[in-house]
């Protein structure tokens, strides 16, 4: 018998949320073990610094204090609030992590005891040096979905770090892939999640969804949805899902909500970030936009 | 009006029904393995009175399903528990070690499954595959391994841990 045999090792715990589970493949179960606790671990500690909900996190803390004052949030937070700004920057404020306020006034997330500045936007966040953010306004920001995808691009560097030679880690639907393994990944349909829609097969890639699929509630009358569009500040009400592939999660992640809101108009920014889309409609055909060529080693394809 | 890019739209509006979705991560032994490596454990089943049963609702807030829970002690100080959470699709089974002090070492997710009924069979869904091989039939059991999409809270296990942590005050504590 060989002696490198490849076996597979899959766990699954519950996170950020939702359930988060991480596949290894390689020829020591040992080490394969021994990745997958540090990725949890890592998943473990974006989730204590990046939580809305958890009073002693970074973002509670620059909820409560970086207006007047500021506050020094861990590298790893910056790194997120800095993507988060550039895509704020490059979609026009399209994307904008201040929209929490939004949201949370419809009941998705927890309403605080202070009072945000209506007017308050991306624009009012500052990133300075040595990790201090300072808020020019009163404003909410919850990092939700890009935290998620950050937590994956994390597991999947403490893996990496271990010595595993390929694997998945997928949270919740935000999910990333690599070493020479390609993977068939299914998308969830909008209408029934108990249907897939589609399926690509992904290569040292990382893929996202957002959806309205199950959060989606009336609220005075009409449906809403926890998706805002940073610029015209209303909620995407219509049954569709978009699917973003992308080298980085915390991107893909992110550029969901841009296509959501942008449609077509998204095509540039995808471009730029060498990313796919799919978009699922409620009785169309899905459509997708393909941005990743075949002759490099991150690609999306359908399968 | 045309859009400046083209997305491109396929003809076939494709689903596939993962009727049943379900992956077993670990057995008993190997989730004991996982949660205290180089422990022995020994089984010490708990079946709760009545009286137990109602003090747990009431600190945890979560209803108690079964009055038979299983339970193992670790050398050495600390639980390992196997328990279930049910959701309106979703089954899951779930161990959760206690450190010897009560609170939570780590939490595996050991079966889930995600099941539908109805609606797939009242729904006139055509059963086609978005892709270069759609003729290629699709094995569901063997090929849906990853999904990407619609967020599933854990929530039903947030409630569970919340009821397990108040088994451990009521019935494992002072044992």
């Amino acid at each position: 018998m060989r002696t490198n045999r490849q076996i597979e090792i899959r766990r699954c715990r519950p996170l950020l949320g939702t359930f988060v589970e991480v596949t290894t493949s390689g020829s020591k179960a040992a080490s394969l073990e021994h990745g997958i606790n540090a990725a949890f671990a890592a998943i473990e500690k974006v989730h204590r610094l990046m939580s809305f909900h958890d009073p002693d996190s970074d973002v509670s803390r620059m909820n409560r204090e970086a207006f007047p004052k500021s506050v020094i949030v861990h590298p790893w937070t910056w790194e997120v609030l800095e993507t988060a700004q550039h895509l704020a920057q490059e979609s026009n404020g399209v994307f904008d992590i201040a929209t929490a306020r939004l949201v949370a006034s419809r009941g998705y997330l927890p309403k605080r005891e202070y009072q945000p500045d209506n007017a308050a936007t991306w624009r009012d966040i500052f990133l300075r040096k040595n990790c201090r953010v300072f808020f020019r306004r009163q404003l909410v920001i919850d990092l939700g979905g890009i935290a998620k995808g950050f937590a994956v691009d994390r597991a999947v560097a403490a893996l990496k770090a271990c010595g595993v030679e390929a694997g998945i880690v997928n949270a919740g639907g935000d999910l990333r892939v690599f070493g020479p393994i390609s993977r068939i990944i299914h998308v969830r349909h909008p209408a029934t999640r108990a249907f897939a829609a589609g399926a690509v097969r992904l290569a040292e890639r990382a893929m996202a969804t957002s959806g309205v699929y199950f959060t989606r509630r009336r609220h005075h009358g009409e449906y809403v949805s926890p998706l805002v569009d940073g610029c015209t500040r209303r909620f995407a009400r219509e049954l569709i899902s978009v699917s973003v592939a992308a080298a980085e999660c915390v991107v893909a992640d992110a550029l969901t909500k841009v296509v959501f809101a942008l449609r077509e108009q998204a095509a540039r920014l995808l471009k730029q970030y060498r990313a796919d889309a799919l978009i699922l409609e409620r009785d169309a055909a899905p459509s997708w936009n393909f941005n990743s060529s075949c002759d490099t080693p991150d690609r999306t394809q359908f399968d | 009006m045309k859009s400046e890019f083209a997305f491109i739209a396929l003809p076939i509006s494709a689903l596939v029904a993962p009727s049943t979705f379900a992956v077993q991560y670990l057995t008993v032994d190997q989730a004991q393995r996982a949660i205290f490596p180089g422990k022995s454990l020994s089984a010490a089943p708990v079946k709760l009175a009545p009286a137990q049963r109602k003090a747990i609702e009431q600190v945890s807030g979560v209803r108690v399903l079964h009055d038979d829970q299983q339970v193992w002690r670790v050398s050495g100080g600390g639980w390992f528990i196997v328990d279930e959470v049910v959701g309106k699709h979703e089954f899951i089974t779930y161990a959760v070690g206690l450190n010897a002090n009560g609170s939570v070492k780590q939490i595996e997710v050991m079966d889930y499954r995600e099941t539908y009924g109805g609606e797939i069979r009242n729904e006139n869904w055509r059963t086609q595959f978005v892709g270069k091989t759609s003729q290629s039939p699709l094995k569901l059991d063997r090929d849906i391994k990853n999904i990407s999409g619609a967020t599933l809270s854990c929530r039903h296990i947030t409630d569970g841990v919340k009821r397990l942590l108040a088994f451990y005050e009521v019935a494992l504590k002072r044992s």
